[in-house]
């Protein structure tokens, strides 16, 4: 399933590694050689390469600014890599009308803006504007997709409330909603569970799953929590400095041999033994 | 739940609105009710009347319709709800540009040379504000401030270079009036074309303006072209003030009471919002003009309506920023 899984980042000699989650489902998303710098600083990504799989939970995992948030920028298309390629289902990205890639990718930014004032249902029609015409009037059938997605994320009773009178848990449900009510094949979450409590943070991933699971959703989610990652995810890539660092299964990503020299810290992994899946203890210095 | 579309709220109060509007022809210090024309002696004084009625009814639609959709689109574009053409500098940006097209040039050119103002200044907002790609909604507030300083200084100094028999009509025309003495009609044919197409230029972008209001990248994920979006709206918010600012001079704060009285009303959406702003703005500036020759009667003199605007946008605009301190405590 995952070449070059686990392989821990060598030195200057070391090969190539390429985060390679295929999957089952054979590549659907896959970026090749990505190169990126903000302007003239030095480079964010630095010939980033990584497959997903079709119907795939990915986590993308990496120490602050390892081109994690970069990388997911660029794999919805707000921003062109200076080198390198994204492709989806095979087709170059750019390739891809607006309009067309975003009724195929959804979107959780890490902060959504309250100016405004929109109410609940109206943030989740939202998603629907690509597919409205011109002047953005919604159909029978928005209305029926959006409140599915509310449905789906459990906001049915939220609906008539105004986006900024909800709490950060009720909120990021909202904005997961609207993501499915583009009914998009990929979700790309920035951080989802950041200003959650471990109740919420359970919630948002715990949906995820079943999304994955239930209508075959690929998503690809930037955490910084290694352990909700290991839990959730099929697969994880970990960046370091804007390249690969490893790709793979849980267990075969998260080794203190690969995690202490990306985080620059030493860290413990266990396994559960309920789940089998890893779980890691930062180990304080003595 | 229920669909809350153009509803039939909207399109009543619009037309309650603009009979309103009309009604205003016939109001003023010499009553031109149609029972009094036929008293009159000439057709000449029905036709002087009412033509120059009609003139301020007239233009004061067009600036006011335009000025307020300028507000809008700058408050959705910059995310900032306290954004508008005057406070930011654009219009004294406009302003520079017409007093220095009327020393040298026809009549005509006023309009294109306050929106070369305009656009010049979006520019130096753009420039000095921006950070990292983004608009901190102080920063915008404080360029806004330091520009209009600039211009006014720019302009006095032209004032005091001119022919002192112009000096005061400058210093009259710089707060903003509807004047009847020399009316400019095809100047307000071009402020009433270009405030109809904005209205609906805008109304194609509502979706996008709505979207921005959320999150950048978020419209840019849903299919928005952000950065185009952002070119062309700044374009056309420019081009519509510049034209107003050379028919009435700087008249400030339209852009920012109209579309903040529409959302308590109407709500956030721009679907709804920009044809409502339309309307609204053009009423609202009627009716400040209208206030000001009702105060004819007092004083003699009909004082500018820019004073009027600018004594209602004041405390407006202290509330807006007393609002939105609150809100940022709540949010804390």
């Amino acid at each position: 399933m995952a070449q070059g899984s686990g392989t821990p980042i060598g030195g200057a000699a070391a090969p190539k590694v390429e985060g390679d989650l295929t999957g089952q489902g054979g590549p659907y998303l896959s970026a090749t050689d990505l190169v990126f710098a903000y302007g003239s600083a030095a480079p964010v990504l630095r010939g980033l390469s990584m497959t997903v799989g079709r119907g795939r939970l990915a986590n993308v995992l990496g120490p602050n600014g390892s081109g994690k948030s970069t990388l997911l920028r660029i794999l919805v298309g707000l921003l062109d890599p200076a080198e390198g390629q994204v492709r989806l289902g095979g087709i170059p990205l750019a390739e891809y009308p607006r309009a067309a890639l975003a009724r195929r990718v959804a979107y959780v930014p890490q902060e959504t803006a309250t100016m405004g004032g929109f109410s609940v249902l109206e943030t989740v029609l939202m998603g629907r504007s690509p597919h409205t015409g011109a002047l953005g009037f919604e159909s029978a059938g928005d209305w029926h997709a959006a409140r599915e997605a509310l449905r789906l994320t459990d906001s049915e009773p939220l609906a008539e409330r105004s986006l900024d009178e909800l709490s950060g848990g009720e909120r990021q449900r909202v904005i997961v909603a609207r993501a499915l009510a583009q009914e998009p094949d990929l979700i790309l979450l920035d951080e989802p569970t950041t200003f959650l409590d471990i109740k919420h943070q359970h919630a948002i991933y715990g949906l995820l799953r079943r999304l994955v699971r239930e209508r075959s959703l690929t998503v690809v989610c930037v955490s910084h929590d290694l352990n909700l990652a290991a839990a959730y995810a099929d697969d994880l890539v970990l960046l370091d400095a804007g390249r690969v660092a490893a790709a793979g299964a849980p267990a075969d990503v998260l080794r203190p041999e690969i995690l202490s020299p990306v985080y620059d810290t030493p860290i413990e992994v266990r396994t559960d033994e309920v789940t089998g899946r890893p779980y890691l203890l930062p180990r304080p210095p003595l | 739940m229920t669909l809350r579309p153009l509803t039939a709220r909207s399109y009543i109060l619009t037309v309650l609105l603009w009979m309103f509007v009309w009604a205003v022809v016939s109001a003023g210090a010499l009553a031109v009710g149609a029972e009094n024309i036929w008293k009159w002696q000439s057709w000449e004084q029905v036709h002087n009347v009412l033509g120059l009625r009609l003139y301020s009814v007239l233009s004061a639609s067009a600036v006011g319709a335009a000025l307020a959709l300028a507000g809008l689109a700058l408050q959705a574009l910059l995310r900032n709800p306290l954004a508008d053409p005057y406070v930011l500098g654009v219009s004294g940006g406009a302003s520079l540009g017409v007093i220095l097209s009327s020393l040298w040039l026809t009549v005509i050119a006023a309009p294109l040379f306050g929106f070369i103002g305009a656009l010049v200044t979006v520019g130096i907002i753009y420039a000095v504000a921006q950070r990292r790609g983004r608009l901190e909604p102080y920063t915008l507030l404080l360029t806004g401030v330091i520009v209009n300083a600039f211009y006014a200084a720019a302009i006095m100094l032209v004032n005091s270079l001119v022919d002192p028999a112009r000096r005061g009509d400058i210093a009259y025309w710089m707060m903003g009036s509807i004047n009847t003495f020399d009316p400019q009609w095809k100047i307000v044919i071009i402020v009433g074309a270009l405030a109809t197409a904005a209205c609906i230029a805008f109304a194609l972008f509502a979706k996008g303006f709505n979207l921005v209001a959320v999150g950048e990248d978020t419209a840019g994920a849903l299919g928005v072209r952000v950065g185009r979006l952002r070119v062309v709206t700044l374009i056309i918010a420019s081009l519509v003030t510049g034209a107003s600012v050379a028919l009435v001079g700087p008249i400030g704060f339209v852009g920012l009471i109209c579309p903040h009285l529409l959302r308590l009303a109407f709500g956030p959406d721009h679907r709804r919002l920009v044809p409502a702003t339309f309307f609204f703005g053009a009423t609202f500036l009627v009716l400040a003009d209208l206030a000001t020759r009702l105060l004819e009667g007092i004083g003699g003199q009909t004082p500018p309506v820019g004073v009027l605007t600018a004594m209602a946008g004041v405390p407006f605009f202290v509330y807006l920023l007393r609002a939105r301190w609150r809100k940022a405590a709540e949010l804390r």
